[in-house]
């Protein structure tokens, strides 16, 4: 059994804002083992961007970290002061961002912006640093990395740009890389490529990986694990097997449904969720997904349901799986029987 | 690089030969010609003064003269003050209107820019109100309200400066005071919102993600981004202190070159005013295109074409 | 997991809303009504807006403030403050030293009566310093030899006069507000409070006028240009470029040298040159706006360019022209100022702020409330534009509608 490298536990992250307090996060908590890929899905505003930024402590004001624990290598991080958490980012944890036009910082040249990661936290020199950043754009796929250090975030097209972002990210051996949606912004061609390189520098530098995104087809590729957010919460954890072909959670299964799977021999509609997700800064009693779940009961709109535990790192938070809960019907979205294997 | 200081060079010089013709054309175009006074002159003696002056000249004629004189640095010799070339003016008055303007925009750019980071850095407190406040006040006071306001008070009510000339450093404060007062507060308000524009950006995000300490990610990271609308501005703002500098001399009786233009203007002396305006106009191209060049040194973006 | 016995009614199933979660939560607005909306909420840009209707309400209507017209004058009355420092003679009059060591008398509530008249002759006036006069009865007495005095021996004086009256010293006891010239007067008498008001019609109207010709010459000019891109674009934008390089105040001030100075020249200069930033803005908003889709769109639909042009590109461009001509207002009444202090304003008998403002500086050691009002007028005015103007920007700005 690999050792983990990050543990998070009941994490709660608010915004205090003028209008209230934003709970972002309430109560998160998942783990992530050397060399696994977790994925983290769910919809805008379901609490998985700010869950990633709480982990790098890089939640932006007015927010803040409001209980739990961030165990990376045996320490808590949000017992941290900032200082000591500056030695931690770029260097320990890295992370990439969503749209890589904005993401590099348009005046300095893709090789300064390489470097100054490489020179802050490994002490190299100048000349060392350089040869360290050609070396990191060739490994990230970038042609004639002597010449292109040198350019101007400009000067390169979306899909270098965030190779380039992964270079910077990957430069100094992370033992965890953090991904927000590195694939939402960038063409379905060059998404592809993305992820393969992820995978592929993955094994190379034995980094592990936290995914975000909203999107399940990236996620069935390449992660080990899933954990499925919705409302601040987590609704369901899984390996990426059990949560496609076993899915526990209601909000899983209807996120299943609406996705076109080719790996079932399935035809029909694309059944989309109805509803919008829930206002945070009141957010619902009971269960975030009861307003919109088809098998909502009264308990659900009153209390969050338990964590139903089935294996290690298997759980779901549903009231249907309650041992006391009259047998319902449930459609899975996967029909026994049907599934293609790959 | 070379290519783009060739082009702008070029129009450059196009704006300043368009500048030459407008105001030629303008000056030759007034009614009565430049010896028409309040008191009529003889006709011989304005035949006369015409003939010395090559007006009988067709006009083409005169124009390629005067073209040919700017070139060479000979702007004609007054109308009015007989006796005294143009460029003797101009040469006597520079300096004064130099150094002011010169201190102005000084002023502007080391008080200004410190003053916006700092309120963009600590938004919303007591500081950043009180600097918003002057700005949003200073750029609605027009600089000769600044100018007697400040002779009244430190002037005539306190006896603390002089209140005309420019010799002691003393006299000097109302002036520059009074000349940067406006793009003063306009810096202050643009230097403060390019900031809190460029904190907000995503690669400042990414600069913290990478575990940069604060102070760098603010001046390595931000502040290069947010300076370039104020490099930017830098030139209507000499544009601004130039022009303002008409009314300040004035007020201050300090013998600059802004006080001999506006002087041509009510004596009708036109080879000054023409003068002084091609003169104004190239100072001010020149400030431009110096501008332009260290604009490309900040954003490399615009490096390539225009 | 706790042994909490959950009562069998929770399960049961409950319907949901789903449908209901769907509901749009606001009925829409549309782009202006939004607008407005929140140009209201905005409370800065509501009290400009204020103050500027009240100014212009000042400038129609103020006219009934006062009795006096703009060009009156009241030689005798020159130079009056708008408070005086009053020194009682008999019981319903007082009197009110002038600077210039003249007596005027002062009813209690206020009210220049009259510039005494001093009974002693010219001679003894120069030769004394003092002024002797009769109200009512009672000699007063003004004494103001002290300063020439003090020159004599070097010193600085105490006091610049003395006032007694029927020998007795008198002490000033109140300050009242002068009742007949509610802002006072200027070198020649007049009110300034009418000079004010009329200014402000002077001012206000170049103002508007300038900005309207800007807009027109400039939409029309931008809008070509934009819509037709192209080499004619590039031209028509090569000249803006050039014209815009120099302070185009030398363009006005070279206009006004030829055209002469008046009230209908000074708006033709200020709209024939700063009608390039109307063009610069509306071509940019032409350009950006003619290649989106929505154009696009109403072109498939077989839009012709004319319907192009009015139904979907001014109401969209129609945004940032408002907030440059709300904004154009403020520019112009600085230029009309600087202008005057140039001495290109407009000819007497007609007055603007500028030139009220640069009339009072040669007055300003002596009498500063003469510079106060034209300036304290062009700086409110300006202000309020600006904060109307801020306000207009943030709300027609349809990238921050919630």
């Amino acid at each position: 059994m690999r050792e983990k490298i990050v543990d998070v536990k009941n994490l709660k992250t608010s915004f205090y804002t003028h209008l209230g307090e934003v709970q972002a996060v309430r109560g998160v908590s998942f783990d992530v083992k050397k060399g696994e890929v977790l994925g983290i899905v769910g919809e805008s505003g379901s609490g998985k961007s700010v869950t990633a930024m709480s982990v790098m402590k890089l939640v932006s004001y007015p927010g803040n970290i409001k209980d739990g624990e961030i165990i990376f290598k045996g320490e808590d991080l949000v017992k941290k002061k900032d200082k000591e958490m500056l030695s931690i980012r770029g260097d320990k944890i890295s992370m990439i961002f969503q749209d890589p036009m904005t993401s590099l910082n348009p005046v300095y040249t893709i090789g300064n912006q390489i470097m100054e990661a490489i020179t802050r936290h490994q002490g190299l020199d100048k000349k060392a640093a350089r040869k360290k950043a050609i070396e990191m754009l060739r490994l990230v796929g970038i042609p004639s990395p002597e010449d292109r250090i040198d350019n101007y975030p400009h000067e390169f097209s979306g899909g270098m740009r965030q190779r380039a972002m992964i270079g910077i990210a990957l430069s100094c051996e992370p033992d965890l890389l953090i991904a927000d949606e590195p694939t939402t912004a960038l063409d379905v061609t060059i998404q592809a490529q993305i992820m393969e390189l992820l995978k592929e520098l993955k094994d190379k530098i034995d980094t592990s990986i936290i995914l975000i995104t909203h999107d399940l087809g990236v996620v069935a590729d390449t992660c080990d694990k899933i954990m499925v957010m919705y409302g601040g919460l987590a609704m369901e954890r899984g390996t990426a097997q059990e949560i496609f072909y076993e899915p526990k959670h209601p909000y899983t299964m209807g996120l299943l449904k609406s996705i076109p799977r080719m790996d079932l021999n399935e035809t029909g509609r694309l059944v989309p969720i109805p509803g919008t997700p829930p206002d945070l800064i009141s957010p619902p009693e009971g269960c975030p997904f009861s307003a919109r779940c088809p098998y909502s009961m009264k308990i659900c709109k009153i209390d969050m349901p338990e964590y139903t535990q089935f294996n290690e790192g298997r759980e779901a938070a549903c009231w249907l799986l309650h041992e006391d809960a009259p047998e319902v019907e449930v459609d899975t979205g996967v029909k026994r029987g049907e599934v293609n294997d790959k | 690089m070379g290519n783009y200081l060739v082009k702008r060079l070029f129009s450059m010089l196009i704006t300043l030969w368009f500048v030459i013709t407008i105001t030629f054309f303008l000056m030759h175009s007034i009614p009565g010609g430049p010896f028409t006074r309040e008191k009529e002159l003889p006709p011989q003696v304005i035949e006369a003064l015409n003939e010395k002056y090559h007006l009988d000249d067709p006009l083409y004629k005169q124009y390629f003269d005067y073209l040919k004189g700017v070139v060479t640095f000979d702007l004609g010799p007054s109308f009015v003050m007989t006796g005294v070339e143009v460029t003797e003016l101009i040469r006597k008055g520079f300096p004064y209107s130099a150094r002011m303007g010169g201190l102005a925009a000084l002023i502007v750019l080391i008080l200004g820019i410190p003053i916006g980071i700092i309120s963009a850095l600590k938004q919303n407190s007591i500081i950043d109100y009180i600097v918003t406040i002057i700005a949003t006040i200073g750029v609605a006071v027009p600089g000769f309200v600044v100018a007697t306001v400040y002779i009244y008070i430190f002037s005539s009510k306190l006896s603390l400066v002089p209140s005309f000339g420019l010799d002691g450093w003393k006299s000097y404060i109302g002036p520059v005071l009074a000349l940067s007062f406006f793009s003063l507060a306009f810096v202050m308000r643009l230097m403060r919102s390019s900031m809190l524009e460029v904190l907000g950006a995503d690669y400042i995000r990414t600069a913290r993600a990478k575990g940069i300490p604060e102070p760098i990610v603010i001046f390595k990271h931000a502040l290069k981004n947010a300076i370039i609308p104020i490099i930017t501005y830098i030139g209507p703002m000499i544009a601004a202190i130039l022009t303002g500098s008409f009314v300040i001399e004035k007020i201050f009786a300090i013998p600059g070159m802004g006080k001999y233009f506006v002087e041509s203007v009510g004596n009708r002396d036109y080879t000054v005013l023409m003068g002084t305006t091609v003169f104004y106009a190239a100072l001010v191209i020149v400030a431009i295109l110096t501008v332009d060049v260290a604009y490309t040194l900040v954003d490399p973006r615009i490096k390539f074409g225009d | 997991m706790d042994n909490k016995k959950i009562s069998p009614e929770l399960w049961e199933k409950v319907e949901t809303e789903a449908s209901q979660t769907e509901k749009i939560t606001r009925k829409s607005l549309t782009y202006w009504q939004d607008a407005w909306r929140r140009l209201k909420k905005n409370k800065l840009a509501m009290f400009g807006l204020a103050v500027v209707i009240l100014i212009v309400l000042f400038a129609m209507f103020g006219q009934h403030l006062t009795d006096w017209d703009y060009s009156s004058q009241t030689l005798k009355n020159a130079n009056l403050p708008p408070k005086m420092d009053v020194y009682p003679v008999t019981e319903d009059k007082n009197v009110f030293v002038h600077r210039e060591y003249t007596l005027f008398l002062v009813s209690d509530k206020g009210e220049i009566i009259e510039r005494l008249e001093p009974t002693n002759g010219t001679l003894d006036i120069m030769q004394n310093k003092r002024r002797v006069y009769e109200v009512d009865g009672n000699e007063v007495v003004l004494d103001f030899s002290f300063i020439a005095a003090a020159r004599l021996k070097d010193e600085v004086a105490e006091k610049s006069f003395e006032l007694k009256v029927n020998d007795e010293l008198v002490e000033t006891t109140e300050s009242t507000w002068n009742m007949t010239y509610l802002l006072g007067t200027d070198d020649l008498g007049r009110d300034l409070l009418a000079r004010v008001r009329y200014g402000a019609t002077i001012s206000l109207q170049i103002a508007l006028v300038a900005t309207l010709v800007q807009f027109f010459v400039g939409v029309f000019y931008g809008a070509i240009s934009g819509y037709a891109g192209g080499t004619v674009d590039n031209v028509m934008m090569r000249l803006v470029d050039i014209i815009s390089t120099i302070p185009l105040l030398l363009y006005v001030i070279l206009l006004m040298v030829v055209l002469g100075s008046g009230l209908s020249t000074i708006m033709l200069a200020l709209g024939l040159v700063y009608w390039v930033r109307m063009a610069r803005i509306v071509r940019g908003e032409v350009l950006s706006l003619k290649e989106q889709e929505f154009v696009m769109a109403a072109k498939t639909l077989g839009a012709s360019t004319w319907r192009i042009i009015s139904r979907h590109l001014v109401p969209n461009a129609l945004g940032p022209i408002i907030v440059s001509l709300a904004m154009m207002i403020p520019s112009a009444i600085f230029t009309e100022a600087f202008l005057s202090f140039i001495g290109l304003g407009v000819p007497a008998p007609m007055a603007s702020w500028g030139t009220l403002a640069n009339d009072a500086v040669k007055a300003l050691r002596s009498y500063p409330h003469q510079l106060m009002w034209p300036s304290l007028a062009i700086s409110m005015t300006v202000l309020s534009f600006n904060f109307f103007g801020d306000g207009l920007r943030n709300a027609l700005d349809p990238k921050l509608r919630r």
